[in-house]
């Protein structure tokens, strides 16, 4: 009776485990069907080929896929969106630190997680552990921010400032916007933007404007540039993530991403 | 092809391999006849082992084992020779739960007693070299899971246990092949058959079963130690 | 029964090699269509009323036939290096070509192998 309950559930099992979307449910339920096949044998009186087909069906072979399919653990990065460099694009997210960012964590054998957050909560999310990498940003190139630390920028970049009403950017200073992108643009375009709201950077200045000139436009003064943050306590990873970015600097293909994202 | 055609060529592959596979057991579930149990499950009084599923593959089938090791090794090393090209990951892979580091520093130890019992006990109760062997490598597996894989592979490596494999390997073609040049058949009473149901029985079962279990234990260690270091991109 | 269970995991294995698309998948179809040879061959032996093939002198019980269990423990051991061989080279085309999807895999290739046919001045 319960051989013919297991043998029944066998081909259930079997369907649902193939059927799965995702491949780490498929082979774990490849596993459990390995399990069930194991105790039918037991059933059938096959003692030697039970303990077989558990070992190496249950154990060594779920092993095997899991260590092929992904490596233990994950890269959380938390970023505010900004066109051009992190963005979100239907469900994709496509961008120039997020390849910078996906090919470290392939370099590392690592799964990368990214999270939209504001900017002032990147600082806060980076500064207590919760998350590895905070991207998004711009630095200014002289001089760290504590308690964080930053690489040294992938993309030099100016902080402009911008005015919506008329479209000409003036050379007002302003304090840090927080908040996500997206308001600010739908902000700009009803023209709620007020002049003093904004000293943005370079690529939201270029999403913004749309078309509107950018000579004349006054830099301010240091020298900024996006870069990654990382808790000070991380030195590892932002040793390896510095020489990640400079290798690619090195081989040039950086050059190729900016261009292809940014310009 | 279109998803139709696959249905369609899918369904009448199927069908087919019913009617044929239908056919084969009706054939199958025939009576056995007498010579089966003479030549193939020879009697317990003749090979000494207790289980008469080690009887069968470690005595009168015993060049089915030998070719299936065979296949073993070519496989290990096909998979570490097509790995060696993947870049390595140079992370240190230790678990970052504490849970899972204790609890498989705990239960490594006792899956390995499992498996030196199914080896040394597989001619009296189920289990058998494979079996061993490959409980073995997973709870080598685990012991790296708890202590991290460097330490690991500075106590194994990979390179001495190559040739320790291939060398039980060498050693077991020798022996099993080399009475045949001299007209003989190959040994099967290292210790003499005895009563089954003692440790000491069952000819050379018992030596197979250990070479086989340390065999299989080397190659799937080489295998999981490959994927284990070289990266997927999957 | 357990010899029709044993066809029917084939067909399920058969159609998940051939319909689903991810390589990987297509692995495990692969392993779904050893496991159901080897439940086919262990069922065929099987003798109703039949106890566990191992016998201690003096018994005279019926026995399972230990012939295929015999034949099928190599078996298992041998689809498993096989798999393991396999899957590597699943992990070898994926870091080529960047996709498990076994349809955009093709296409890649045959782009290549069209490339390289037509001569470049």
């Amino acid at each position: 009776m319960a051989g013919h309950v297991l043998l029944a559930l066998l081909p259930i099992v079997a369907v649902v485990a193939l059927t799965q979307s995702r491949r780490l449910s498929a082979i774990i339920g490849m596993g459990l069907f390995s399990f069930l096949l194991a105790a039918v044998y037991l059933v059938m009186r096959a003692p030697d080929v039970a303990i077989t087909e558990a070992t190496i069906g249950a154990a060594l072979v779920t092993a095997i896929y899991i260590l092929a399919i992904r490596r233990t653990g994950r890269l959380t990065v938390v970023a505010d969106e900004v066109p051009g460099l992190l963005a979100r694009e239907a469900d994709r997210i496509v961008g120039l630190e997020y390849d910078i960012l996906r090919g470290f964590a392939i370099s590392q054998g690592l799964d990368l997680s990214v999270s939209f957050v504001p900017l002032r909560r990147v600082r806060w999310l980076v500064a207590h552990g919760e998350a590895d990498i905070g991207a998004g940003g711009i630095v200014p190139l002289t001089g760290a921010i504590d308690p964080l630390d930053a690489t040294p920028g992938h993309l030099e970049t100016g902080v402009y400032a911008f005015d919506a009403r008329d479209g000409r950017p003036t050379s007002e200073l302003a304090p840090d916007y927080d908040g996500y992108f997206s308001e600010l643009q739908s902000k700009a375009r009803n023209g709620l933007l007020s002049s003093s709201v904004t000293s943005l950077d370079l690529a939201r200045v270029l999403s913004l404007s749309r078309g509107a000139p950018l000579e004349g436009l006054d830099r301010l003064d240091g020298r900024h540039g996006y870069a990654f943050l990382v808790s000070k306590d991380r030195a590892d990873l932002k040793r390896d993530l510095v020489r990640y970015v400079e290798s690619l600097q090195r081989s040039g293909e950086l050059d190729a991403w900016i261009a292809r994202h940014v310009r | 092809m279109s998803t139709q055609k696959r249905w369609i060529v899918c369904s009448v592959g199927i069908v087919a391999f019913f009617v044929v596979l239908l056919s084969i057991t009706y054939m199958a579930s025939m009576p056995d006849s007498a010579d089966s149990e003479r030549y193939l499950s020879i009697p317990i009084e003749v090979s000494g082992a207790a289980n008469r599923v080690a009887g069968i593959y470690l005595n009168t089938r015993l060049f089915d084992t030998l070719i299936e090791i065979l296949v073993f090794s070519v496989a290990v090393l096909g998979v570490r020779y097509y790995l060696s090209h993947s870049p390595q990951i140079s992370l240190p892979s230790l678990s970052e739960s504490a849970v899972v580091r204790t609890a498989a520093g705990i239960l490594g130890p006792l899956a390995l007693l499992l498996s030196v019992y199914f080896a040394t006990f597989g001619h009296i109760s189920p289990g058998g070299g494979f079996a061993a062997g490959v409980i073995a490598a997973s709870a080598v597996l685990y012991v790296a899971i708890a202590q991290g894989m460097q330490a690991t592979e500075a106590r194994l490596s990979p390179q001495r246990i190559a040739a320790a494999e291939k060398g039980i390997l060498l050693f077991l073609f020798l022996w099993i092949l080399l009475p045949l040049a001299f007209g003989d058949a190959p040994l099967t009473e290292l210790l003499p058959p005895g009563t089954p149901g003692k440790l000491l029985s069952a000819g050379s079962i018992l030596p197979y079963n250990l070479l086989i279990g340390i065999k299989v234990f080397f190659g799937a260690w080489l295998i999981i130690a490959a994927f284990a270091q070289h990266r997927g991109d999957l | 029964m357990a010899t029709i269970v044993s066809f029917v995991l084939l067909g399920i294995g058969i159609l998940a090699l051939v319909l689903r698309r991810d390589l990987v998948i297509k692995l495990l179809a692969l392993g779904l269509i050893n496991a159901s040879s080897i439940l086919f061959l262990v069922s065929i032996g099987n003798r109703p009323g039949g106890r566990a093939p191992i016998q201690f002198p003096g018994e005279t019980a019926v026995l399972v036939d230990p012939l295929p269990q015999a034949l099928v423990l190599s078996a298992i051991v041998v689809n498993f290096a096989i798999l393991a061989l396999a899957l590597v080279f699943v992990m070898i085309l994926v870091e080529r070509y960047h996709t498990t999807d076994a349809q955009r895999i093709e296409q890649e290739m045959s782009r290549e192998t069209d490339e390289e046919e037509t001569p470049c001045l």
